[in-house]
Order: structure tokens, then C-alpha cells, then sequence
């Protein structure tokens, strides 16, 4: 079993106007120049290297921390580095209002934790999540929980199958055990 | 109560009744892969299985860089022939053959009520034919090599309901491009998206894969058109097994029907950096641009070459432009080959590339500097997807981009017919 209670630092993805970035694409996420690449280990170096104001993310990060994007996020390419970038820096989890329907589940198959959380844009409009805050969510009882503002929000609650994926570890692990 | 065309396949495939919003668990009818296949070998490899389990299923096609520009890519390749050979999969297409949607089509996989699954976003192109198909990721094909199963939630439907004539000069591609425009980019994510009314049936096979292509650039899931006689037609010595058509009921349940009337629909242009970013041509005419793209899986086939060739027979490409044509696969090639298009495309200053993807996704080809502008009739243009960061990339019909081609900039196609 994995962990379902998920905390640690957020990272809230603004722009340059102080909102929520929306619809960050794949290739915002990682550049087609890196695609070559097949070892996860190396592609974290490149996660948001071509997200104006963001690419020195990967620098800037620390395990367990946890991404708040806008609308859309992930939206376009079925690329999955663009998921594993996150995973190789140990990325704890990624909240947005929507992800692009491709990206989620590639997240999904990879057991690496995508929540949606509606009123994101609401809550980072009036300051209730900013970066550098401690929060903590519950992947199954949709709660999150701002730590150091002690700020409740709503999160939805991760889909049966979505959870037992992350539970057993990756889609194919999954199938084992469903198969067994 | 009725069922939509996604219930019903998925249904059939899961085999009970099922709803939008039902999980399945489902194998599908064939698992498409291109270059990515060496990252998923890779990942394959890692699960401890020895043997892919339904290697006829399997179709891999080598289209996004190639013939291979860097050791590193060249490499990938090697690894995929080698894999290839020793599991036995019998459906691979090497280099020469063109861009993946194309190769996977006009060679018979696309079938209607089937069930396909490709490591590729665009893999939506093959609702064109009445099939069930959709985007994944990497692990997902890994792990549909090895076990042949996955999991699908039964999505909801959108029906987009398109109807008018195409006015003289304008085409599917400024007709998804308006919807797109309208409707945001991600309007239909997760859904199923089907594209009826009077305009799609007099569509081309080819045009209403221009719809599925970009069904994607909505966020769709799926998207679908109702196979009819064009469609049999098309197949007829092509397709590879029996199939069977499955449609929508006509009390189905939509969660939305649009109305497009594109009666008086003008040329339409995506401005940079999203697709839903679409503005009409008479807003955007006149801006300059560097290099254009007359090619990739959403507008490279004979219809689009033809047109191309229609506006620059007889012309010369502007001198402070530089104009691609990629054909999008071998078999378009030859066809416009023997046609004398290529000759027209050449002889106004085209440059004429092998089949495949190109400089779309900005790995080589004629990729850009940064500060430079491109005009494509790609289906995607994110923010240094061509190249440099500092570029831009608009979007429109093949008949617009040889227009503007001729002016160098951009120019409506209506006063070149």
C-alpha cells in the first residue's frame, strides 16, 4: 500500500501577472528537443524548460513538493515525459482544475498522483494557496488542508480505478493483481 | 434508451451493456507505436515479460524522424528493427513509408467498429473511418504488449452537427478551426466527439480525417464519423479484417449537440501559441512569416497537394520565404508524383521532403530560429514546438498556406481561384 495522505510545499504556477497559467501544453512542459531521451533519471532537468518564468524549476524543487497548475494542464502531445519529468524529481503530486485528458492518464498508468481540484483558480486568486505553503491532501476523502494558513479545500477524490492503480504501483502491476 | 457509438463499441468490446462514465476493461483490435516504440521497449523490458502477447496486433511505423538525423534517434530505430525481428511483429513500416496516421489508413488497420489504441495523440484520426480510437501514453502500450488489456472509461459524447456547403476556397481544415476557435481547446476533454450533418457526408475520407485528426486539439478523447458508402468505398481492397459498422443510436444520449452552419465560413487562421487561439483570415492577413509547412498528418495527403498545386502552378514562392512539402506518406508521394504535383510544387521553389513528420514537432527538417514565424498546415502550434522558443507558429488550410506562400505573408487563398 501507498501512502493516500499526501503533504508537502506547493509550487503555484503563476504567470508574470500574478494568475494561474493555463493550458500549459507538452511541449511547455518538456521540449521536443529532449525526446530522445529514455532514461526517466534524466528527464527531470528538463520539466517546465519552456514554460516562460519557470526554467529553473527543476533546481528549484525538492522531493515531495507539490505542483498547483491552471486549466488544461498537459494539454496536447500523448508525450509520458511530460508526466515522468515530474517523477524523476520526485515530485509529490500535481493539482489543477483540469489536466488534458491524455496527460491524466498517462499520470493514472503511471501511478503518480494527478488531482482535480475545481475551485484552484478561486483559491489562488484569494491567496489561499501560495507558493512556499505546506498543504496536504487526502487522495481518497477529497480534503486538502492548508498547513500553514490551517485553510481547508475541496479536492476530487481520486476515481476507483485511479486510486487502485496508484496503490498497486503502475498500471501493469494493477493488471497483475486484477489477473490474479 | 439508445446508445452512442462509444457505448456501444465499448460495450461490445467489454462485453456487457455499458454507460459514459462506466470504466471498462478492454483489449483492443490493434496498439499502434512510431520512434517512441524504443521508450517503450525500454519500459517493456522492465516488466519481466518475455514475449509480446499479441504481437499481430502491434503496428509500429517509423515516421517522426526519419531516416534518423543523430546517432541518439538512429539509434532508437536500431533498437525497434531489432525488436521487431525477434518478437515476430509482422505490421512494421521502416522509413520510407510516411507519417504514421497515413501509413496506419490507407494500409487497412482503420477499420470501423474497431478498437485502436496508439502511443500517439492524433491516433483520434481513425474515427474517421468509424473506429474507436484514442491517445496513450508510453507505460500503457508497454503494458498492453505484455497483458493485452486495459482500462477505458466509457466517455460521454459531444455531437458536433455540421452543416452548409463549403464555400469556394474554404475547407475542413477552416472548418475545425472554427469549431476549435468557438468551442476551446479544451471544450470536449475526455469526450467523445462526433462529426454529423450534411457537410461532413459530402466530405472526402480525406477531409473528415482532417475533423478525428483534430478532434485532439478539443481535448477529445475519440472522435468519430458515421462510415457510409464513401467510406466502404475507400476500404474496399484495403481493409486488413472484417468489420463490422457501429453507429450511434438516434435516441442516444448526447451531452451536447453544436450546430457549425458554414455557409458563409471564410478562411480561418490559429494565431499563436494555442489552437483555439482562431481568428478569421481578413484579421490576420498581411503578417509575415519565414517558413511554411505544406504537409504533416492533418493536411499532407493528395487532396492537399492538389490544391497547394492549383494556387502555385505557374508561380514562384515569394523569395524571403521558404516553403516545405511533405507529402504524408509514400503512397500520397507517388500519386502526386505521377499527377505532375510535385513537379508544379518543385518548379515554384518548394522544397520536397521525404514522408513523414517533419519539422512539425521541431526535431529537424527546417526548424526555427528564434524570432522566426512559420505558417503550417500542421494541427498544432505550442510555443516552440518547431523550434526555438522565440518562434511562432500560425496555422491554416493548404490552400492558404500556398497562397500566402506566393505573397510572403499571410494572404487569403479566395483571390488566387
Amino acid at each position: 500500500m501507498t501512502e493516500s495522505v499526501f503533504s508537502g510545499k506547493i509550487w503555484v504556477l503563476l504567470d508574470q501577472k500574478g494568475r494561474l497559467i493555463e493550458d500549459i501544453d507538452t511541449d511547455q512542459i518538456y521540449h521536443n528537443a529532449f525526446l530522445h531521451i529514455t532514461d526517466i533519471s534524466q528527464m527531470g532537468q528538463h520539466a517546465l524548460g519552456n514554460l516562460e518564468g519557470w526554467k529553473d524549476f527543476p533546481q528549484k524543487v525538492r522531493p515531495e513538493d507539490i505542483l498547483v497548475a491552471g486549466r488544461n494542464f498537459g494539454a496536447g502531445s500523448s508525450r509520458q515525459q511530460a508526466v515522468d519529468c515530474f517523477i524523476s524529481l520526485k515530485v509529490g503530486l500535481i493539482l489543477a482544475p483540469s489536466f488534458g485528458a491524455i496527460y491524466f492518464r498517462n499520470a493514472v498508468n503511471s501511478g503518480f498522483p494527478v488531482l482535480k481540484c475545481p475551485e484552484l483558480d478561486e483559491l489562488v486568486a484569494k491567496q489561499i494557496l501560495e507558493t512556499g505553503d505546506e498543504i496536504k491532501v487526502d487522495l481518497r476523502s477529497s480534503e486538502g488542508s492548508n498547513i500553514s494558513k490551517k485553510t481547508p479545500f475541496p479536492v476530487e477524490p481520486m476515481s476507483a480505478v485511479q486510486y487502485d492503480i496508484h496503490q498497486a504501483g503502475s498500471l501493469f502491476s494493477y493488471g497483475k493483481e486484477s489477473a490474479g | 434508451m439508445g446508445k452512442t457509438f462509444s457505448e456501444k463499441i465499448l460495450g461490445l468490446k467489454a462485453g456487457r451493456e455499458v454507460q459514459a462514465g462506466e470504466v471498462v476493461t478492454v483489449s483492443p483490435d490493434r496498439i499502434l507505436s512510431h520512434d517512441n516504440s524504443a521508450a517503450i521497449i525500454k519500459e517493456f523490458k522492465k516488466l519481466g515479460v518475455k514475449s509480446v502477447k499479441a504481437p499481430q496486433k502491434l503496428v509500429i511505423i517509423l515516421d517522426h524522424i526519419v531516416p534518423a538525423s543523430s546517432e541518439k534517434y538512429a539509434s532508437n530505430h536500431k533498437t525497434i528493427r531489432e525488436f521487431v525481428a525477434e518478437q515476430n511483429i509482422p505490421n512494421f513500416f521502416d522509413v520510407p513509408n510516411g507519417i504514421c496516421h497515413q501509413v496506419f489508413s490507407e494500409n487497412g488497420f482503420a477499420l470501423p467498429g474497431k478498437l485502436i489504441l496508439g502511443a500517439d495523440s492524433h491516433t483520434t484520426s481513425y474515427g474517421a473511418f468509424g473506429a474507436f480510437s484514442a491517445g496513450i501514453g508510453r507505460s500503457e502500450v508497454a503494458s498492453l504488449w505484455a497483458v493485452d488489456e486495459t482500462w477505458l472509461r466509457v466517455p460521454e459524447t459531444i455531437r458536433i452537427e455540421i452543416n452548409g456547403k463549403l464555400p469556394s476556397g474554404v475547407y475542413a481544415k477552416d472548418v475545425i478551426l472554427k469549431i476549435i476557435g468557438d468551442e476551446g481547446a479544451d471544450r470536449a476533454n475526455y469526450k467523445a466527439v462526433e462529426f454529423t450533418g450534411e457537410a461532413v457526408k459530402k466530405f472526402s475520407l480525406a477531409s473528415r480525417l482532417v475533423l478525428t485528426n483534430m478532434a485532439a486539439e478539443m481535448g477529445a478523447k475519440n472522435g468519430y464519423c458515421e462510415p457510409d458508402e464513401k467510406t466502404i468505398q475507400w476500404l474496399g481492397d484495403r481493409a486488413k479484417d472484417d468489420f463490422n459498422v457501429v453507429t450511434s443510436d438516434p435516441d442516444a444520449v448526447f451531452e451536447a449537440v453544436l450546430k457549425h452552419d458554414i455557409f458563409s465560413l471564410e478562411p480561418q487562421v490559429a494565431c499563436p501559441h494555442t489552437v483555439d487561439n482562431v481568428k478569421p483570415i481578413s484579421e490576420v492577413e498581411g503578417t509575415g512569416f519565414h517558413q511554411a509547412l505544406i504537409g504533416t498528418c492533418t493536411n499532407g495527403r493528395l487532396e492537399d497537394l492538389e490544391v497547394a498545386a492549383g494556387i502555385l502552378k505557374g508561380k514562384k514562392v515569394h523569395p524571403q520565404v521558404r516553403v516545405l512539402v511533405i507529402p504524408a506518406s509514400r503512397q500520397e508521394y507517388l500519386k502526386a508524383l505521377k499527377k505532375g504535383i510535385i513537379e508544379i510544387l518543385a518548379e515554384a521553389g518548394c522544397i520536397i521532403l521525404n514522408p513523414g513528420c517533419g519539422p512539425c514537432l521541431g526535431a529537424h527538417q527546417g526548424v526555427l530560429a528564434p524570432g522566426e514565424v512559420a505558417l503550417s498546415t500542421a494541427n498544432r502550434n505550442f510555443r516552440g514546438r518547431m523550434g526555438s522558443r522565440e518562434s511562432e507558429i500560425y496555422l491554416a488550410s493548404p490552400a492558404t498556406v500556398a497562397a500566402s506562400s506566393i505573397e510572403g505573408k499571410i494572404e487569403d487563398p479566395r483571390k488566387f481561384l
